[in-house]
C-alpha cells in the first residue's frame, strides 16, 4: 500500500495520523479511496463538490507533481510516498 | 492567534528588507500557534515581482517533510508587500491555503511599518483576519 502524508493541518481528519497508508494502483483511485472510505471528512478539503482537485492542492508521488505526469491516470507503486501540498502564491 | 518569536521574526524582517523593492516570501515552522523558525523562500514568480510572488512547491513539500521528521509543523506563510499597507489582496486571496495561517508585512522604503495574519475560506473566497503577536508589537 502506498504511504499518503498528512499535513498538520489535516491530521484532525485522519485521527491524528500524519501518514495513512491506502491501497490502489493509480492515484486517482487512491485518493477517491482515502476521501470516500478510509478517512471521508477529507474530501471536502482537497475536492471541490463537482469531484475536481481545489485549485491550491497539488499532490506529489515522491518527488513528481502528477501534473506533469499522468494527472489522476499517475500510476503510484506500494512503495511510492504521497504528499499532499499547498500552492501558494499572491501578490498586491 | 499566531505568536512569532524574536528568531523568526528577524528571518522575516531581513528577508522582507534583503528583496526589497520586491515582494519576499517564506515559511513559518513551529508548534500549534508558536512560530519558532521562518524560512525565506524565493520568489520564483515569472514577471514584476514588485507586487506578486509565488513559492516553489518543492520548497514547500521539501519543509513539509523535515517538520515531520523534526515534530514540527508547517504553521503557515509570510509575504511582504513593499510600499503598500499590510492587508489581504484578491490575489493573495486567490491563491492562498485555507489549511494555514498567512502573514503580510507592509515594508516602505525598507522600513518595517506592520503585520497582519489572515486565514482563507476552503472556496479562497473571504478573508479573515487573525491576532497576531511579534517581538515588540
Amino acid at each position: 500500500m502506498a504511504k499518503i502524508l498528512i499535513p498538520t493541518p489535516l491530521r484532525q481528519f485522519t485521527d491524528g495520523n500524519d501518514a495513512v497508508e491506502v491501497s490502489g494502483t493509480s492515484i486517482g483511485e487512491i485518493l477517491n479511496s482515502l476521501t470516500t472510505s478510509v478517512h471521508p471528512s477529507l474530501r471536502n478539503n482537497l475536492f471541490t463538490p463537482e469531484g475536481k482537485l481545489r485549485s491550491f492542492v497539488n499532490i506529489y508521488v515522491n518527488d513528481e507533481d502528477i501534473r506533469y505526469l499522468e494527472k489522476d491516470a499517475t500510476e503510484v507503486k506500494s512503495s511510492d510516498t504521497i504528499s499532499i501540498v499547498p500552492s501558494i502564491a499572491g501578490g498586491r | 492567534m499566531i505568536e512569532i518569536n524574536e528568531a523568526a521574526w528577524q528571518v522575516m524582517l531581513d528577508h522582507a528588507r534583503d528583496t526589497y523593492p520586491n515582494e519576499c516570501c517564506g515559511m513559518l515552522t513551529g508548534t500549534g500557534t508558536q512560530v519558532t523558525a521562518a524560512i525565506p523562500c524565493k520568489n520564483i514568480y515569472q514577471g514584476d515581482q514588485s507586487d506578486r510572488f509565488e513559492i516553489d512547491p518543492h520548497d514547500i513539500l521539501r519543509v513539509q517533510r523535515e517538520s515531520i521528521q523534526q515534530g514540527q509543523e508547517l504553521i503557515g506563510f509570510f509575504h511582504s508587500h513593499p510600499d503598500e499597507d499590510a492587508y489581504f489582496s484578491a490575489t493573495d486571496l486567490k491563491n492562498a491555503s485555507p489549511w494555514h495561517a498567512h502573514v503580510v508585512l507592509s515594508i516602505r522604503q525598507r522600513e518595517f511599518r506592520n503585520a497582519k495574519a489572515f486565514r482563507v475560506d476552503l472556496d479562497l473566497t473571504e478573508s479573515t483576519e487573525e491576532e497576531l503577536l511579534w517581538p515588540k508589537s
